[in-house]
């Protein structure tokens, strides 16, 4: 029993749990943007398949990670511009054009597999150069916590930092003030001279870049391989982080860690016998779960403010 | 000649030319990708329409897609997306053969009922939670009916291939195969056309005069395009979305069911494979409109079985028929915003030359 759960929760679980977040949490760290600009980008999964595919390719061609990277953000900008054209310039249903996006990335990526690169599956090669894996020079000679926090691919560190800076530049520059009006209050904005459309292009452009990390680092991060549907609808659940980390940066951040803990988990109970197709279900059982919670709790919250208010009220007159 | 006047001519209009831009959009990608564009949509038109076996393929899948495109416009016109149908779908399913396995001593005629009614049961079980959860909580739908969809998919995949599958060896996948007497009649032998058909195109019928000529329909409108209206007026809104959700899932459930007593036989982890999100995007492109989508159901069953017979002899990968499927809604969408956006720029430049109309003759 003892040695059951000690297999489970080994070192390995946490390194899992990084290697799993880290895509959710570039992919929302990207939501985040589109969610303060008042954008409901439901388009996530789609992005991300789409850097992991076209990373891949040109990872392969050159035979170069950063190329690869390279043209994961090139295609991101082009699909944020592309989403952005639809949903803030034509005003289409944000919904519509989200879920479209993301068929249109299943069937692209899957009929350019098939018809260029002949691979049916997932496409495996030697060729296909994965980045390197980064050991920070004084931590990974420190006995658990070097396991746990140094050897991975640049994209583990550069989230990291990106929460950070996410929070700085929404919450401390002028030009995320802009972005979070955009969404609040266009009218405002507008009337002191900003324009709310630009600012909402700039957070779609934002999101399809972090969208074109996570899918780079999904299949250059440490597998090296690029699988029909890869994304598994890690979109999605970097949507409900953004919701239940009410698109605070930090929160977010812990949303995704949770996420991919409980993924590693489940990767992690298949060793002691519990059925994969279970365990999988897991992530998005919670994340349903966590949703109601939050949203329940947000609710609790505003009528509690509204009965300290109307008391308060009540106490001066 | 009343109903031909109903049609919006100038939307099957834009609909025909969008089609056409897309399907030439799908032929450049053949091109670029080393394929002959006319001999591949010929395959896809002969492999659709060729053979009666292949015609009742076609139906067929028109009949899944129809009603599944019907089930997203129920919801949507009722106010909630339901983007969990592929869950119900399993779901649905996955009851209604393990009912078929189970009471197999019955009467044939008894069992399909019963299997009917669980199927339906559970599909409109399924599409319950998302709706209690948005309208007594506020919890968003399209994230909770997405995250359904995998829980379904992964659960049925661990029933179907553990402890529900199959106990005879010579089957390699799924669940046992139902009893012959359980399958339903062909319509058209070794075609996948079977008596589900009929009932399906009674479905559609009634689902069309629920949602266009009862009240019941004008009332789920409503709710739909505002539910605060819809409240003051006096129309239990909380009521009719969720109702329409779950008469969403319960299609969902019935498709299911058909899938595996029509054709399959057993139930098996790929029953579907995305049909729902397929009949989804038909809704989308026909704006929720029921007679629009069974006539768009038919353009993209064709396509559809006509992509798998192109896969099959020409080796052009059949997400070809994914690809124009979402330029296709791409196109749509862009017709309207940029047609909505010309007539802002119109109105606005005559307001303007009105004004200036005015200042001008007041300074005479």
């Amino acid at each position: 029993m003892w040695e059951q759960i000690a297999s489970i929760f080994s070192i390995g679980l946490f390194q899992n749990t990084i290697r799993n977040a880290t895509p959710v949490i570039l992919a929302a760290l990207g939501g985040l943007f589109t969610e303060h600009a008042g954008i409901m980008n439901i388009g996530m999964e789609g992005m991300i398949l789409m850097g992991a595919f076209f990373a891949v390719v040109f990872s392969f061609t050159f035979a170069s990670a950063p190329m690869g990277v390279l043209l994961a953000v090139v295609i991101g900008i082009a699909v944020g511009l592309f989403f952005a054209l639809f949903v803030v310039k034509l005003k289409s249903d944000e919904f519509i054009i989200g879920m479209t996006l993301n068929t249109f990335a299943a069937g692209i990526t899957v009929y350019l597999l098939r018809s260029v690169f002949h691979q049916t599956g997932s496409w495996v090669s030697k060729d296909i150069k994965g980045l390197e894996a980064i050991d920070i020079p004084i931590l990974k000679d420190i006995p658990i916590l070097g396991d746990i926090f140094s050897g991975y691919s640049a994209f583990v560190y550069i989230s990291w930092l990106l929460v950070f800076a996410v929070w700085v530049f929404l919450y401390r520059t002028p030009y995320g003030f802009w972005m979070r009006a955009s969404g609040e209050h266009p009218e405002a904005l507008e009337t002191a001279g900003i324009d709310p459309i630009k600012m909402k292009v700039l957070a779609s452009v934002l999101c399809g870049i972090f969208c074109g990390f996570a899918g780079a680092h999904l299949s250059l991060g440490y597998l090296n391989c690029f699988t029909e549907g890869m994304s598994a609808s890690r979109g999605f659940i970097a949507f409900a982080c953004v919701v239940f980390g009410m698109a605070n940066p930090p929160k977010v951040f812990g949303a995704a860690l949770l996420f991919g803990f409980l993924q590693a988990l489940g990767i992690r109970l298949q060793s002691v016998g519990v059925p994969s197709s279970l365990t999988e279900a897991v992530p998005y059982l919670a994340t349903v779960l966590m949703l109601v919670y939050i949203t329940v709790r947000g609710a609790n919250k505003k009528r509690n403010r509204a009965k300290k208010a109307m008391a308060l009220e009540a106490a001066n007159e | 000649m009343k109903f031909l006047n109903k049609i919006d001519k100038k939307y099957v209009l834009t609909l025909i030319i969008c089609i056409i831009v897309a399907l030439l959009c799908g032929a450049l990608i053949m091109l670029a990708t080393g394929f002959n564009p006319l001999k591949a949509y010929q395959t896809m038109i002969m492999g659709a329409l060729g053979k009666p076996r292949l015609i009742g393929n076609t139906l067929e899948k028109f009949m899944t897609l129809c009603l599944l495109g019907l089930a997203t416009a129920v919801g949507a016109k009722g106010g909630l997306f339901n983007v969990g149908g592929e869950g119900q779908l399993f779901f649905g399913a996955l009851v209604a053969t393990m009912v078929g396995l189970k009471l197999s001593a019955l009467p044939a005629p008894i069992v399909i009922v019963i299997a009917f009614l669980c199927a339906i049961i559970v599909g409109g079980f399924y599409a319950w939670i998302p709706a209690i959860l948005k309208v007594k909580l506020n919890v968003s739908e399209v994230i909770t009916t997405i995250m359904l969809n995998t829980i379904a998919i992964k659960v049925v995949t661990y029933l179907v291939n553990g402890p529900w599958c199959a106990s005879s060896v010579s089957v390699t996948k799924g669940t046992d195969y139902l009893p012959d007497s359980l399958r339903l009649t062909k319509l058209i032998s070794a075609s996948n056309l079977s008596t589900s058909f009929i009932v399906g195109a009674l479905f559609t019928f009634l689902i069309w005069y629920c949602m266009k000529k009862t009240t019941v329909g004008l009332q789920m409108k409503i709710t739909g395009e505002n539910a605060r209206f819809a409240r003051f007026s006096g129309l239990k809104s909380d009521r009719i979305m969720i109702g329409s959700m779950v008469a969403s899932g319960a299609i969902c459930g019935f498709v299911g069911m058909t899938l595996v007593y029509g054709y399959n036989g057993q139930m098996v982890d790929s029953i579907s494979n995305e049909f729902y999100f397929d009949g989804m995007l038909v809704a989308m492109i026909m704006n929720y409109n029921p007679v629009g989508i069974i006539i768009m159901s038919v353009f993209f069953a064709i396509m559809s079985t006509g992509a798998a017979m192109m896969d099959m002899t020409m080796g052009v990968s059949s997400q070809l028929y994914d690809i124009v499927f979402s330029i296709l809604i791409f196109l749509m969408a862009a017709n309207k915003g940029f047609s909505a956006w010309f007539t802002q720029q119109s109105m606005q430049r005559k307001a303007r030359a009105k004004a200036r109309e005015k200042a001008g003759k007041e300074s005479i």
